[in-house]
C-alpha cells in the first residue's frame, strides 16, 4: 500500500450492509450480527431445554411412572442439563458479549471478525450434533450432564453417547476461539483514552469470563476425549479391573466443571453492574472494588473444583472447603457495592431494573446455600438430594435468567431501535418471580428431607406436595417466558422508539445510534472516566466539570 | 409517609425469613456422627439467615426510600474504601468461624473409632445391596424388588466397608445426614454408630442407570439382643433374606 | 508495566501458590499440575506481554493503530469527529462464507470419528479447501486493502475466487467511485 495520502473513495453500495437476508447472516463477520446469531439460537436452546424441564417436572408432580419411563426420564434429564449448561447458559452471554464489548470500548469489530464467524458456526454445528443424538438408535446419551465412567464408558453403547461427545467437544473449540479472540479485543482495540481502568464493568466481566473459558474448556475437551478413546478405542483411563482409576474423571471433570459455572455467572455480573448504576442515576459504587472482586472470583473458582467429590472420601477436605468458603467474601463484595450504587440513588423501576433486583434477592439465596454445601459435613447430607438441585437452580435459573431479561430489556432497545414494553414486563418479572421461588424453594425442603436427584419415581409419600408445588412453579415459570416470548414479537414491529439512549446510559454503546452503523461510531466522545456517555451528556455542566468521575481517584 | 411503610415491609421481612429458617432446618439424626451435622447446619442456617434478612432488608429499604421523585441526579458517590475494608472484613471473618466450625464438625463425623463392635462390607451393584457381615458369613443380597436390610444394633459403631461392583453409586441413610460415593476400584470406609432404634429408609444417590430410582435399601436398628438373634439366623443361612 | 501484564501475573501468581500449598496438603497429583499449569499460562502470557512493552518502550501500539498504519490511513489525536466509516472500514474484512465452511469441516471431521475415516477425511478436505479461501482472501484484503478488494475486478490470485458476491459482469466493475 503506498505510503502517500490515500483519498478515500466514497464508498461503493455493497459497503451500506443491509439487515437480514440469509446469505448476509451465512457470510456475516460482523460482531452484531454474530452476536445476534448466538442470542438467537441460544434462546432457541434455552426453549428446548425448558419443555424437557417440564417433562422432568410433569413426571415427577405424583409418585408413580405416569407420563415415561425410566430410561426416557434419564434421557429427558440428562439433555436438560445438556442443553441448558454447555449450549445454553454460557453462549447466551457470549451473545451479549460479542454486540456489546467492541460498542463499549469504541472498536470498530472484534480482533479477528472472521474467526468470531466461525466461533459461532461451530457452537451452532456443535449443538446440531448433539441434537442429532435425538435421533440415532438407543436415542440420546441417558448419562446426567456430568456423564461420569463407567456408566457412561462401559454402559452406553449407543451412538447417541458418542455424538454427545463430539458434539459437546465442538462447542468447547468454538468457546476456546472465542475466548481468545474477546480477549485479544479486551486487552488489544481499546479505543484512545480508555484505559483498563475505564472500561464498563459488563466488558470486565467478559474479559474475566473469557479468559476463565481459555484456562477452563481445555480440561473438558480432554475429559470428553478420555471418554471417546475409553469408548471407542479400547483405552482403560477409568477401569478399575484394569488398572485404572475414575477418579481421573471427577478430578478432570470438575476442574472444568467449577470454573464452568462461574463462566456462566460473570457476564451476568457485569450485566447488573450495568443496570443497576443507570437506572439509580449514580455511578458504580466501588468500580475498583468490583474489578477485585471479579478476580477474586475467577481465581478461588480453580481452587474448589473437588467440591464436588466430597462424598467420594478420596479428597483432602479442608483445602477445598477453605476455599469454597472464601469465595463468598468477593461476591459478598459484588452485592454490597449494588446496594451501595442504589443507596441514595434515584431508583426508576424500568423492567430492566425490577429483572436486576429479582437478581439479587434470588443470586443471594443461591450463595447463601452455597456456603452451606461448602462445608463437608453439611455436604455430606445434602450433596446429590434436591438440596442441591434447589442449589444451582437458584444461582443457574434465577440468577442467569433474571440477569440475563435485565440485560435483554436494558440493550432490546440498542438492537433494534424500539423499546419492549414495560408493561408485558411487569408481567413477565411477576409471574417468573413467583413461579420460580415456587419451583424451587419446596425443592430445598424435599432435599434436606432426604430425596435424591437424578431419579425418574419415588415412593415416598411425602414428597408429593412439594413436588408437585415445584411443579405448578415450573409451568408458571413457563407462562413467565410465554410473556416475553409475546413482547418480543409485538415490540420487534411495533414497539415504541428508542432513539440512541433511552435509559441515559453511562456507557459508550449509548453514543451511537439504535441499532449501530456497521462500524459501529460515526464520532466517539473523549473518554475521561468509565462513564463517557454520562459525562458527554453533562459537558456543558460546570456542576460535572470537575468532577471527572476518576474511579483512579476512589 | 416513609416511615408507615418502613415498618410492616421490615416486619413482614422477619417473618418470612424466620419461616423459611424454621421449614429448612435438618432433620434429626439417629447417629451420633450425624448429630455434628445437624448442629453443624443448625449454625449456618441461622447466620444465613440473618445475612439474607440483612442484604433483602437493605435491597427492600433502597427500593422503597430511593425511589425516584425528581429530576434532579443524585450525589455522584463513587464509593468509600471504608466501607468496602468493613464489608470484606467481616464476612472474611465471618467464613474462617464457619471453616473452624466445620472442621471441628468434620472429625467428629469421619474420625474413626478404635474398635468397631462390628464391620459390614456392602457392596452396591445396579441395582441393589450386598451386606456381608465380616467374619460371620452371614450376608444380605438384595434385588430393586426385594429391598435388603441392613440389621445394627443399637449404640455400637458399625464400620460400613463400601465397595462397588460395577459402576459409582451411593450410600445414603437420609436420617444419618450421612453419604459416600461407591467407587468400583474403591474401598472407602466409615462409621455409624445409631442411638436409635427403628427403621430408616436408605437409597442410593449417584445415579447409575436405569434401575437407580429403585436402588434402596433399608438400616434395621435393633436392640443387642435382637441383633444376636437375627445374626445366629443369618449365619445358618435361614437369614439371608431381608426381614426374617 | 501494562494493566494487562499486571492482572495476568497476579492470576499466575495465584495458580502457582495454589498449586504448591495443594500438593503438600493433599499429594494428589492430577489438582495439582492443573494448577500449576493454571499458573504458567497467564504467567507465560503475562511475560510475552511485558517482553513486548519492553520492547516498544510504553503501552506498545494498539491493533486497531497497527492496521491503520498498514492500510495508509493517516492516524488521528485526539479521536474526534472524522471519517470513522471509512478508516473503520479500511480495517474491517468483508463478508465471506469460508468461516461457515471451515467450521462445517472440523465437525464433519470429528463426527467422523464415530462414522468412520470417510468423513474425517471429508471435514478434512473441506476444512483444507475453506482454510486456502480463507487465507486467500486475508491476503488479498491486506495487500490490496478492503476498498480497493472491492472495486478492482477480480485480479490474478493464489487460491481459489472466493468474492462471495461474484460481479454479475466479469469485465470492471459497473460503477466507478467517485473521488471526493
Amino acid at each position: 500500500m503506498a505510503t502517500t495520502e490515500l483519498p478515500l473513495p466514497a464508498l461503493p453500495e455493497a459497503h451500506h450492509e443491509e439487515p437480514g437476508g440469509i446469505v448476509d447472516y451465512l457470510t456475516t463477520v460482523d460482531h452484531k450480527k454474530i452476536g445476534v446469531l448466538y442470542m438467537v439460537t441460544a434462546f432457541a436452546i434455552f426453549l428446548a431445554g425448558g419443555v424437557l424441564a417440564l417433562l422432568v417436572r410433569v413426571e415427577l408432580a405424583r409418585p408413580g411412572l405416569q407420563v415415561m419411563g425410566e430410561n426416557t426420564f434419564n434421557q429427558v434429564f440428562t439433555m436438560h442439563g445438556t442443553l441448558m449448561i454447555f449450549l445454553f447458559a454460557a453462549q447466551v452471554s457470549t451473545g451479549f458479549a460479542n454486540y456489546m464489548v467492541p460498542l463499549q470500548i469504541g472498536a470498530a469489530d472484534v480482533a479477528f471478525p472472521r474467526a468470531n464467524a466461525m466461533s459461532y458456526w461451530l457452537y451452532l454445528f456443535g449443538s446440531l450434533i448433539v441434537f442429532s443424538s435425538f435421533f440415532v438408535a438407543g436415542g440420546p446419551a441417558a448419562v446426567a450432564w456430568t456423564a461420569y465412567p463407567p456408566l457412561s464408558t462401559e454402559y452406553f453403547q449407543g451412538t447417541g453417547m458418542d455424538l454427545w461427545i463430539i458434539g459437546l467437544a465442538v462447542v468447547g473449540i468454538a468457546g476456546i476461539l472465542g475466548a481468545v479472540n474477546l480477549v485479544t479485543t479486551i486487552f488489544r482495540m481499546r479505543m484512545p483514552g480508555m484505559t483498563m481502568f475505564r472500561m464498563p464493568l459488563f466488558t470486565w466481566g467478559v474479559l474475566v469470563n473469557q479468559l476463565l473459558i481459555l484456562f477452563a474448556f481445555p480440561p473438558l475437551t480432554v475429559a470428553f476425549a478420555l471418554l471417546f478413546l475409553e469408548r471407542n478405542f479400547g483405552a482403560k483411563f477409568f477401569s478399575a479391573a484394569a488398572g485404572g482409576d475414575q477418579l481421573v474423571y471427577q478430578h478432570v471433570f470438575w476442574f472444568f466443571g467449577h470454573p464452568e459455572v462461574y463462566i456462566i455467572i460473570l457476564p451476568i455480573f457485569g450485566v447488573i453492574s450495568e443496570v443497576i448504576p443507570v437506572f439509580s442515576r449514580k455511578p458504580l459504587f466501588g468500580y475498583r472494588a468490583m474489578v477485585f472482586a471479579f478476580f477474586a472470583i475467577a481465581a478461588l473458582s480453580f481452587g474448589v473444583w473437588a467440591h464436588h467429590m466430597f462424598t467420594t472420601g478420596a479428597i483432602y477436605l479442608p483445602y477445598f472447603s477453605i476455599m469454597s468458603l472464601l469465595i463468598a467474601v468477593p461476591t459478598g463484595i459484588k452485592v454490597f457495592n449494588w446496594i451501595g450504587t442504589m443507596w441514595r440513588g434515584s431508583i426508576t423501576f424500568s423492567t430492566a431494573m425490577l429483572m436486576a433486583l429479582g437478581f439479587i434477592l434470588v443470586f443471594v439465596n443461591g450463595g447463601i446455600t452455597g456456603v452451606m454445601i461448602a462445608s463437608p459435613p453439611i455436604d455430606f447430607a445434602v450433596n446429590d438430594t434436591y438440596f442441591i438441585v434447589s442449589h444451582f437452580h437458584y444461582i443457574m435459573v434465577g440468577g442467569l435468567l433474571f440477569g440475563m431479561f435485565a440485560g435483554i430489556f436494558f440493550w432490546f432497545p440498542k438492537f433494534t431501535g424500539r423499546l419492549l414494553s414495560e408493561r408485558l414486563g411487569r408481567w413477565q418479572f411477576w409471574t417468573f418471580l413467583v413461579g420460580f421461588n415456587l419451583t424451587f424453594f419446596p425443592q430445598y425442603l424435599v432435599g434436606l428431607d432426604g430425596m435424591p436427584r437424578r431419579i425418574a419415581d419415588y415412593s415416598i409419600e411425602r414428597w408429593e406436595p412439594a413436588n408437585l408445588a415445584s411443579t405448578i412453579g415450573a409451568f408458571l415459570t413457563g407462562v413467565s417466558v410465554l410473556f416475553f416470548i409475546w413482547n418480543f414479537l409485538v415490540s420487534i414491529r411495533r414497539g415504541a422508539p428508542a432513539g440512541d439512549d433511552p435509559w441515559e446510559g453511562n456507557s459508550l454503546e449509548w453514543a451511537t445510534s439504535s441499532p449501530p452503523p456497521h462500524h459501529n461510531f460515526h464520532q466517539l466522545p473523549e473518554i475521561r472516566s468509565e462513564r463517557p456517555t454520562f459525562d458527554h451528556r453533562h459537558r456543558g455542566d460546570p456542576a460535572f466539570a470537575a468532577a471527572h468521575s476518576d474511579p483512579e481517584r476512589g | 409517609m416513609q416511615p408507615r411503610r418502613r415498618v410492616p415491609a421490615a416486619r413482614w421481612l422477619a417473618v418470612t425469613a424466620l419461616t423459611l429458617a424454621a421449614a429448612g432446618c435438618a432433620p434429626q439424626s439417629v447417629t451420633e456422627q450425624g448429630r455434628a451435622i445437624h448442629n453443624l447446619y443448625n449454625l449456618f442456617l441461622y447466620i444465613a439467615a440473618v445475612v439474607f434478612l440483612i442484604v433483602s432488608g437493605l435491597v427492600l429499604w433502597s427500593v422503597v426510600r430511593y425511589r425516584r421523585r425528581d429530576d434532579e441526579l443524585p450525589t455522584q458517590t463513587h464509593g468509600n474504601t471504608r466501607l468496602e475494608l468493613t464489608w470484606t472484613a467481616i464476612p472474611f471473618v465471618i467464613v474462617l468461624f464457619l471453616f473452624v466450625a466445620t472442621l471441628q464438625a468434620q472429625n467428629k463425623v469421619l474420625d474413626p473409632v478404635a474398635s468397631p463392635a462390628l464391620k459390614v462390607t456392602a457392596t452396591a451393584f445396579q441395582w441393589s445391596w450386598r451386606f456381608t457381615y465380616e467374619g460371620t458369613g452371614a450376608e444380605v443380597i438384595g434385588t430393586p424388588e426385594r429391598v435388603p436390610e441392613l440389621v445394627v444394633p443399637v449404640g455400637q459403631t458399625v464400620r460400613v466397608k463400601l465397595e462397588s461392583a460395577d459402576v459409582v453409586h451411593s450410600f445414603y441413610v437420609p436420617q444419618t445426614l450421612f453419604k459416600r460415593q461407591a467407587i468400583p476400584g474403591i474401598t472407602s470406609e466409615f462409621d455409624l454408630t445409631f442411638e436409635k432404634v427403628g427403621l430408616y429408609h436408605g437409597q442410593c444417590t449417584q445415579f447409575c442407570g436405569l434401575q437407580h430410582p429403585d436402588m434402596v435399601f433399608r438400616v434395621r436398628v435393633v436392640t443387642q439382643g435382637e441383633y444376636q438373634t437375627w445374626l445366629a439366623a443369618a449365619r445358618r443361612g435361614s437369614a439371608g433374606q431381608p426381614g426374617t | 508495566m501494562t494493566d494487562e501484564a499486571a492482572m495476568l501475573l497476579r492470576v499466575s501468581v495465584f495458580g502457582f501458590a495454589a498449586g504448591v500449598v495443594y500438593w503438600f496438603l493433599s499429594y494428589e497429583p492430577l489438582g495439582t499440575v492443573a494448577l500449576l499449569l493454571l499458573g504458567a499460562g497467564p504467567g507465560f502470557a503475562g511475560l510475552v506481554l511485558l517482553q513486548e512493552q519492553r520492547q516498544r518502550g510504553g503501552t506498545g501500539e494498539t491493533r486497531a493503530v497497527s492496521l491503520r498504519r498498514l492500510a495508509g490511513i493517516p492516524p488521528q489525536d485526539p479521536p474526534g469527529p472524522r471519517d470513522l466509516e471509512a478508516e473503520d472500514l479500511g480495517v474491517l474484512p468483508l463478508p465471506t462464507i469460508w468461516p461457515l465452511a471451515a467450521s462445517l469441516g472440523v465437525a464433519m471431521l470429528l463426527t467422523g470419528l464415530i462414522y468412520g475415516l470417510w468423513l474425517v477425511i471429508l471435514g478434512l478436505g473441506l476444512l483444507g479447501y475453506a482454510g486456502w479461501g480463507w487465507l486467500a482472501a486475508v491476503n488479498r484484503e491486506n495487500r490490496y486493502g478492503r476498498i480497493q478488494a472491492d472495486t478492482t475486478p477480480p485480479s490474478p490470485q493464489s487460491g481459489p475466487a472466493s468474492d462471495p458476491r461474484p460481479h454479475p459482469d466479469p469485465a470492471p466493475p459497473p460503477e466507478t467511485p467517485a473521488h471526493p
